[in-house]
């Protein structure tokens, strides 16, 4: 039997190298969170953003980019025959979504290297908010990986694939965002950053992120069979 | 067999929702801050908390039907569902009037009880198209299953999410001011948690025992070759 | 605990008002209950149309089964069970 960090950093490499190659989920994430902040500029004309307003608008566009990304998620494994090539592996088949969850993190991450950079220099009067927003991106990302593949792997085998990951997504995603913004609010407050009830926000972040990682790894076995 | 029992379940709701109204309206005393509105509680609370527990239900019997790959308890768990969303409609729209007399407004953001309950039931709202869009019948069931846990899982975390967004801007004057409701109130809502409950448990059994005949039916038909449309649902589970 | 369910302090509304408000819950509650009892029957409108049409291919099979190999007696008890009984089973 092959050890779990063997299938799941191999697993793991082949994706991100696919997408490397490809770059067919991130270059489209990353130009339509920019777009969204230019629709959100003229939208509400504001050239400024600051507290919920601010948390708002960038907790909406990652979220409705991400989930372009989980959209594509699982595709190659649908059209090229990956599912069975797991179910055939002498691996625990939790694996696979484990490091499908860690490669949407990777891309993530990613967009948010590019997306939020450029929502600061857009919106924001200064960077000192970014540092602890880092920690409420990570923890949010986590919890939107967890969900997001546990979403798509369902998806991805239905008819309506592209409607269905948004229509059962947002709803559970809602927990998440309403803690992100939480802790984003005071960050970005007009006068300077505010660390008003943080920890509590990351608390809850980290709550819903261990409970949808439980969830996930106990029933993806079923999704698989066949 | 599934009508087995109806009936004494049937008469068992119909003599808890008579004892249970007759204690709203004639017995429970006037609320001093809200009034007769207040009445609306006996209905809107009970219907919210079994809607609520019938989600869970819901997923623990998905749980089983997971484990035990017996498709009866992808009927069960749907039949929950379902019933529980038509519970949930009830809701919302008692809470609707609720908030219009109370506050002005048909819809309040202030209520993180009723702000929850709206995110709970547009996710499970979702496990219907969610069922439609999977085609392959074991594999619907076996998706269904796994959306009704992860549901249920959810609907913990959203209203402990929902609450601590609302103190923010409202502190929980209530939690602390009465001690808890007179017993007469007590015992009056009481009764009616148990009528709507015992509604619930009615209408699933009534659900399933439908479906059972259909599904006899179609057993029938297909036992004597018969032609015609077995009619059965894209979605809703068959019990046989 | 369950005193945390009622809204923050607004004034009590006048009786005959709130009285609308209350009923106009309870109907709401009731007509739903009402809706759900019509779905249900029009499914079991359905299942009994279904019921008679496969009775009546029993029916057909039983017949043709006898009238070929026996020359029995007509209405025979197979068939006999299969019909609905006089007037409950008939009409609309």
């Amino acid at each position: 039997m092959t050890p779990s960090r063997v299938a799941f950093a191999a697993i793991l490499a082949k994706d991100l190298r696919s997408e490397l190659r490809t770059l067919q989920s991130l270059p489209a994430m990353a130009l339509f969170a920019v777009t969204a902040f230019i629709i959100f500029r003229f939208g509400l004309d504001r050239t400024s953003l600051s507290g919920s307003l601010a948390s708002g608008v960038l907790w909406a566009t990652l979220l409705f980019a991400a989930v372009l990304g989980i959209n594509r998620l699982f595709v190659a494994e649908r059209e090229e025959g990956g599912f069975d090539a797991i179910r055939l592996a002498p691996i625990d088949r939790s694996v696979l979504f484990g490091a499908k969850a860690a490669a949407l993190i990777v891309y993530l991450v990613a967009l948010e290297l590019v997306a939020v950079p450029i929502f600061a220099i857009f919106f924001l009067d200064s960077a000192t908010a970014l540092g602890p927003l880092v920690a409420v991106l990570l923890l949010a990302d986590l919890g939107l990986a967890v969900v997001g593949t546990l979403i798509s792997s369902m998806a991805v085998n239905s008819r309506a694939r592209d409607l269905l990951v948004p229509l059962v997504l947002l709803p559970l995603v809602v927990p998440l965002m309403i803690a992100a913004s939480g802790a984003t609010e005071p960050l970005l407050a007009l006068g300077g950053p505010g660390y008003h009830r943080f920890g509590t926000w990351l608390m809850v972040l980290g709550l819903y992120d261990l409970i949808f990682a439980l969830v996930g790894w106990a029933v993806f076995d079923f999704l698989l069979e066949d | 067999m599934y009508g087995k029992g109806l009936k004494p379940l049937s008469i068992a709701t119909v003599v808890a929702f008579a004892v249970g109204f007759s204690l709203v309206f004639f017995y429970a005393p006037l609320d001093a801050d809200q009034g007769f509105i207040q009445k609306i509680f006996y209905l809107h609370v009970p219907l919210a908390s079994t809607a609520l527990i019938g989600f869970v239900v819901g997923g623990i019997f998905a749980i089983l039907h997971l484990r035990t790959d017996n498709n009866k308890w992808d009927a069960y768990s749907y039949v929950a569902i379902h019933i529980s969303v038509i519970f949930g409609v009830g809701v919302l729209i008692t809470g609707a009037i609720w908030a219009k007399a109370s506050w002005g407004h048909w819809w309040v953001w202030d209520e993180p009880t009723l702000v929850s309950f709206l995110i709970v039931f547009l996710l499970y709202c979702t496990y219907y198209p969610f069922r439609y869009a999977i085609e392959d019948r074991d594999r619907q069931a076996r998706y269904a299953s796994v959306f009704a846990v992860t549901a249920g899982a959810f609907v913990p975390l959203n209203f402990l999410a929902v609450r601590m967004a609302q103190q923010l801007v409202h502190p929980r004057v209530f939690a602390t001011s009465e001690g808890g409701l007179p017993g007469s109130m007590l015992l009056t809502f009481l009764v009616c948690f148990v009528a709507v409950a015992l509604l619930w448990v009615t209408l699933v059994k009534f659900e399933l025992t439908a479906k059972s005949a259909s599904g006899q039916v179609n057993r029938l038909r297909r036992a004597l070759d018969a032609p015609g449309p077995t009619g059965s649902s894209r979605i809703a589970p068959e019990v046989s | 605990m369950l005193a945390a369910f009622l809204p923050l302090g607004a004034p009590a509304l006048p009786l005959d008002e709130a009285g609308k408000y209350v009923a106009g819950a309870y109907i709401v509650f009731v007509l739903l209950l009402v809706i759900y009892v019509g779905i249900m029957a029009t499914k079991l409108q359905r299942i009994e149309k279904e019921l008679r049409e496969v009775a009546s291919v029993a029916e057909q099979r039983a017949a043709e089964s006898q009238a070929a190999p026996r020359r029995g007696p007509e209405g025979s008890s197979i068939s006999d069970s299969l019909t609905p009984q006089g007037s409950r089973g008939g009409g609309a």
